[in-house]
């Protein structure tokens, strides 16, 4: 027998907090963390290094060793697009976490997640003039 | 007001199983990106008041809210820092899902608009990263533009984006018009269908 509980209040009562609990994380940092504000967009002048957003770091990172691994990210869009259309994908049939029946998913799933977060590390702390490799201390 | 609670409460199944609320089944991440969201549109609202969307406008215009308006500048920073949880909190969201094999059928089509969010709400980031035109900003942006150059048939893409170049008059109206209008307007419909697929694939949580 399924323990069936009401949603009204015990799940309700989960997403306030949840709602409350990010909304006041934020509005408390943004107090903390100011945005910051450079001097006015100077076309004459460009910094060295010149970066883009820290949420597209990595492709510059990856792009930055060769041009052709642009291919590499459009495969990595289109192949997570597509994950349910993979071939042998079965239903699922319960939640839990890391499925055996996906293993080859998890793991490559696993590696793009690390690839991506150490490439935007080395980008935003490690990339210095002319995208030499800096340490940042 | 009640009609209100209650269209809320629609969007919820009426019973949960009781496992399916511990924290660690999703952690809420996809309710938590949802947050962000409406707190990053909420102080965009309020930030439409103050930016004037001018090559020449544009920064003085954010000067004057961070100097001369109470609160502009936190206004700014909170602007800034839900854009930042709304897209850490979409890729975990994302991650969530692949992990536990909530992309399987039947939820191909919820996936597939899940993803298109992901997408959208990088692109609107990067749209709103121009706007203060600043050093900072701009140079971004043309980085970044710079790397659609490398994608096959990023020429296109690049002429209707920055027609007169990043900072451009017709470049930065542009942006801006997509970055408070055809962005979140497009997220908003993907968010509804996201929510009713969540439901008609059954449950909130994962296999009600």
């Amino acid at each position: 027998m399924i323990d069936y509980v009401k949603s009204s209040p015990h799940f309700f009562r989960l997403i306030k907090r949840a709602f409350v609990a990010v909304c006041l994380i934020l509005l408390v940092l943004a107090a903390v963390i100011p945005a910051p504000l450079q001097e006015a967009a100077d076309f004459g002048r460009v910094p060295n290094p010149s970066k883009s957003a820290w949420f597209l770091l990595w492709t510059q990172e990856l792009v930055s060793y060769s041009n052709y691994f642009v291919y590499l990210i459009v495969v990595m869009g289109l192949f997570f697009a597509l994950l349910p259309w993979l071939p042998r994908t079965r239903p699922a049939e319960r939640a839990c976490w890391f499925p055996r029946e996906q293993r080859v998913v998890n793991l490559l799933t696993l590696a793009s997640f690390v690839l991506i977060v150490t490439l935007t590390i080395i980008a935003v702390f490690f990339r210095g003039e002319n995208w030499s490799f800096v340490l940042p201390f | 007001m009640s009609f209100v609670r209650e269209f809320i409460a629609h969007l919820f199944p009426r019973v949960v199983r009781r496992n399916d609320l511990k924290l660690t089944y999703t952690f809420c991440l996809g309710g938590l990106a949802f947050t962000a969201f409406l707190l990053l549109m909420a102080s965009g609202l309020l930030l439409l008041f103050y930016y004037q969307p001018t090559a020449e406008g544009a920064f003085a215009s954010i000067l004057f809210l961070e100097e001369q308006v109470a609160g502009g500048k936190y206004l700014r920073s909170l602007h800034r820092l839900s854009s930042h949880a709304l897209l850490i909190l979409l890729f975990l969201h994302t991650l969530r899902v692949i992990w536990t094999g909530a992309y399987r059928p039947p939820r191909q089509l919820n996936w597939l608009i899940g993803f298109a969010l992901l997408c959208l709400a990088l692109f609107a980031g990067y749209t709103g990263y121009l706007l203060p035109m600043d050093q900072l900003a701009l140079w971004a942006t043309q980085t970044g533009m710079e790397l659609l150059h490398t994608l096959p048939g990023g020429g296109i893409l690049h002429a209707f984006l920055v027609p007169d170049g990043i900072g451009g008059s017709l470049s930065l109206l542009r942006f801006y018009a997509l970055h408070i209008v055809v962005l979140p307007a497009a997220m908003l419909i993907l968010i509804s269908l996201h929510f009713y697929r969540v439901r008609k694939d059954k449950g909130v949580l994962p296999y009600l």
